[in-house]
């Protein structure tokens, strides 16, 4: 990818990381995030960017716990009957 | 970047062969243990999807393969012969990363001892330090959150976040239509 690609250069060779890099990722991390996104676009501050990114990714990774919890209370009750078992297989094969 | 549709099948696939490993190894798991083992399997499928192009990736399976045996045999199973080598370039590649954030850091300290030539208010001058703090703290609080972060320099910690959280919206929606499929399923 060009970007990763200018990113590597720069902290190579140049003095100093470029604003207008830094600017360009924090856009489309926003461009990301559910709550930014249909706000106002212009002035939303890098610090503010940051705290929702990490308050979705949490919220992200807590429903990836939730679903697997589910899953496994699913998945526990459909073992001991073999039919359901193949039902489910076939649809995700 | 990959285009999703693509990327949900591959985790998939990847997924469903670590969780019917870990059936197959284990009859009778308490809710627990299961529990674990659906997670791991879509962390190790999820990372292994990316083919170990992104720090993350790599650092997550990493972390997946010390957690002792269970992981390693996860890990081994999911990504078959490909998990030695991945292994070796993770090694490799960590000593780099570090020299790199270690350079990074010291320019970053040297361009901001540099007086700037622009003159600042003293109120702007204030604000933009509470700023500066601000961003660090929360920098730091992302490179809690993504793994292997610790070790990336500013640019790349973004980057990795938005591979992250495109990789974690693709396995949200993938779990989610499996448990409703066997909801579906129960309820019949």
């Amino acid at each position: 990818m060009s970007s990763r690609r200018s990113s590597g250069q720069s902290t190579a060779g140049v003095s100093r990381i470029s604003d207008e890099q830094i600017i360009e990722l924090v856009s489309k991390l926003r461009q990301l995030l559910p709550e930014i996104r249909d706000r106002r676009s212009d002035k939303v501050s890098a610090s503010k960017v940051l705290q929702e990114t990490c308050n979705y990714i949490r919220s992200l990774h807590r429903e990836v716990d939730d679903l697997s919890e589910r899953l496994s209370q699913l998945l526990a009750t459909i073992d001991a009957d073999s039919a359901e078992a193949a039902i489910i297989r076939s649809l995700i094969m | 970047m990959r285009p999703p549709s693509s990327l949900k099948q591959e985790f998939l696939k990847k997924w469903i062969t670590g969780l019917q490993r870990c059936s197959s190894s284990k009859r009778n798991m308490s809710i627990l243990e299961r529990t674990k083992a659906i997670k791991l399997s879509a962390d190790v499928a999820m990372a292994s999807a990316r083919n170990s192009t992104t720090c993350w990736s790599r650092a997550l399976i990493a972390n997946a393969s010390k957690d002792g045996s269970d992981g390693k045999h996860l890990v081994e199973q999911i990504l078959g012969l490909e998990s030695e080598r991945l292994m070796m370039k993770k090694a490799s590649t960590g000593a780099l990363v570090c020299n790199k954030r270690i350079r990074s850091k010291k320019i970053l300290k040297r361009s901001c001892r540099i007086p700037r030539t622009r003159k600042c208010v003293p109120q702007v001058a204030l604000a933009t330090s509470i700023a500066k703090r601000m961003v660090r703290k929360r920098t730091q609080v992302l490179k809690s959150l993504i793994p292997g972060g610790e070790f990336m320099n500013e640019v790349s910690l973004i980057e990795e976040t938005l591979d992250y959280i495109i990789s974690l919206r693709v396995q949200v929606d993938v779990m989610r239509g499996l448990a409703g499929v066997s909801e579906l399923v129960n309820h019949n």
